[in-house]
């Protein structure tokens, strides 16, 4: 018979000192860079390779994409963000194996398939590329970075973050409860 | 009073914290500092003794042939001035101008005037508030049309004066200027027209100075 | 003053891609800590039952906010350089109200879901791919949107700036409204565990 030992996931940290390390890391950021964090301009960054690749004269012609190329000297991938994003999938992994947190799953309510909650996770991805472009940033570059800054759009922006997303649970409800 | 913040809880205790800090700053005042500079007297002065801080107008003239577009150069003088001639990809910035410029630290800036007395002045500003990169176009423009743009060769030159002469003649001409030879130093600079205000040809164009580095996300 | 260093030439792009990393790896680190690689703690916060978005989140925005402040009067950090995205007032505000759609929908916003992913969760793997699709149906169809995008440009500007009140008075106001929102959250948190204790007796 063996005998496995099985590595019961840790609890969460206080989510104030949690907030507080976050809270230093970006004050770090602004006083070792001079700029906030960020995440979604990575994921454009790529999106932005992407299609260069598939159809280099479409994105020469796009003004969305035509920002995120630049002036054609450096690759959109060799940015500030997107190594900022690598580290961020680094440093949940370390966060996560420390506390034996990492496991193959699918967070869900009990009332949902998985299918389901995949077809919603897809959706609310979408919807979350499109509002963080419309906003020129997400949670992380406006609401923390803006909102330490007392930056105005950020504070709006946090706002109707919250109110949405309040606004849009009770339908959404059996995916999670 | 000490059992007090010894019995509450971790959570309490961050809150205090953060209150105090909050109240703090009631009375703290401005975070923003604007136009204030403060100026190390020894530190600069050294910096000007050992003149690292001079750039020739041969060296920028070559730096402008070869295409090298790693700095800035800044023209002080009025805007008048400027139209009607400026070095080759010169941008115009007054000094009362300076501190609202879009001027970043660690850039290479490099600064000239008429002479030298602006650049100097302007190059004290800038140290002081913090630009570590800073250079004077030694003899300023008065310099640069002398050496640069109507270059003289003496009434009776030695042959290696005559070698160098020649290419010194060839950048004269690249930057649109007119070399002159020893029998027309009398009737020289108020007959000579300054060159036009294209770019040298063959000059490689630099790269936009305000190149807008993405800083959002 | 001397900070922010990489604006005081202290060093160059190539190290800026490190720096970059390394505050990566320390914002994944935070994030994982409070949880944020599950979606139903993330989505907790939108039925009540669990507010630990809101508290990490505005703990980490007053400790930035109270940390950039006096960094900034003692003279050590030059405010002026740090980066501030220009607001375009109703762009963030429609951009803002889709993301939160996103966000109860998808249960991940995209830094959290990076750390989903990197801990196992498929729902943040596909939820990423959403994003990456969310984006290329905005480029795609940018040229229509264009003009909205660019509307109501107010530039650069804080809430200090537009209020006219002191920065440190404002300080002051967000740290009193945060530890007031968070005693409020413990309550509500509260409430929400004794309903569940006594609907389930």
């Amino acid at each position: 018979m063996s005998t496995q030992v099985e590595k019961h996931p840790l609890p969460y940290w206080n989510p104030y000192v949690a907030g507080i390390g976050l809270g230093l890391v970006l004050l770090a950021s602004f006083v070792v860079m001079g700029r906030g964090l960020g995440a979604s301009g990575a994921f454009s960054s790529l999106v932005t390779v992407g299609v260069q690749a598939v159809a280099p004269n479409h994105v020469a012609n796009n003004e969305f994409y035509a920002e995120y190329i630049g002036d054609g000297t450096k690759s959109p991938l060799k940015d500030w963000l997107v190594f900022e994003v690598l580290g961020v999938f680094v440093g949940g992994f370390i966060s996560g194996s420390l506390a034996h947190r990492v496991t193959k799953v699918v967070e869900k309510g009990p009332n949902i398939s998985t299918r389901g909650r995949l077809l919603m996770a897809f959706a609310g991805g979408g919807l979350m590329g499109i509002g963080a472009k419309l906003a020129r940033g997400c949670t992380s570059g406006q609401a923390l970075t803006g909102g330490a800054l007392f930056n105005v759009g950020s504070w709006a922006f946090m706002m109707m973050v919250f109110g949405g997303a309040y606004a849009m649970a009770y339908f959404v409800r059996r995916q999670w409860q | 009073m000490k059992n007090f913040f010894a019995d509450l809880s971790m959570n309490k205790k961050l809150g205090l914290f953060a209150f105090v800090l909050g109240f703090l700053a009631l009375f703290a005042g401005s975070p923003y500092h604007g136009s204030e500079a403060t100026v190390n007297a020894k530190e600069l002065a050294l910096i000007v003794e050992k003149e690292v801080d001079h750039v020739s107008v041969q060296t920028l003239a070559d730096w402008i042939i070869q295409g090298k577009s790693d700095f800035r150069l800044i023209d002080l003088r009025s805007e008048k001035d400027f139209a009607e001639y400026h070095v080759p990809f010169a941008e115009n910035i007054l000094l009362s101008g300076l501190d609202q410029s879009n001027l970043q630290h660690n850039e290479k800036i490099i600064l000239y005037s008429d002479g030298g007395i602006h650049s100097a002045q302007a190059w004290m500003l800038l140290e002081a508030k913090g630009f570590k990169g800073v250079y004077i176009l030694r003899g300023g423009l008065e310099e640069w049309k002398d050496q640069i743009l109507f270059p003289r060769i003496p009434e009776n030159p030695t042959p290696a004066q005559v070698v160098e002469f020649a290419k010194t003649k060839e950048v004269s001409k690249f930057f649109g200027g007119t070399p002159q030879s020893g029998a027309t130093l009398e009737a020289a600079t108020p007959k000579l027209s300054m060159p036009k205000l294209d770019a040298p040809a063959g000059a490689q164009s630099k790269a936009p100075p305000a190149k807008k580095k993405k800083e959002g996300c | 003053m001397i900070a922010p260093f990489f604006k005081y030439g202290l060093f160059g792009e190539d190290i800026s891609l490190v720096v970059a990393f390394i505050t990566g790896i320390g914002f994944g680190f935070f994030l994982e800590r409070a949880g944020f690689n599950s979606a139903k703690k993330l989505a907790a916060q939108f039925y009540f039952t669990d507010l630990t978005v809101f508290k990490v989140m505005f703990t980490a925005i007053i400790t930035a906010m109270v940390g950039l402040y006096y960094l900034s009067v003692i003279g050590f950090l030059d405010l002026s350089l740090v980066y501030l995205t220009p607001t375009f007032l109703l762009p963030q505000v429609v951009g803002g109200l889709i993301l939160g759609f996103g966000f109860v929908i998808g249960g991940y916003c995209p830094g959290t879901s990076c750390v989903a992913v990197s801990t196992g969760r498929i729902d943040g793997m596909v939820y990423l791919g959403g994003i990456i699709f969310g984006i290329l149906v905005f480029g795609e169809v940018f040229p229509l949107v264009s003009n909205f995008y660019v509307s109501t440009s107010m530039g650069q500007i804080t809430l200090p700036q537009i209020t006219g009140l002191p920065y440190g008075l404002l300080v002051f106001l967000v740290v009193l409204m945060a530890l007031g929102g968070f005693v409020g959250a413990e309550w509500i948190e509260k409430k929400m565990a004794s309903k569940k204790a006594g609907a389930s007796l």
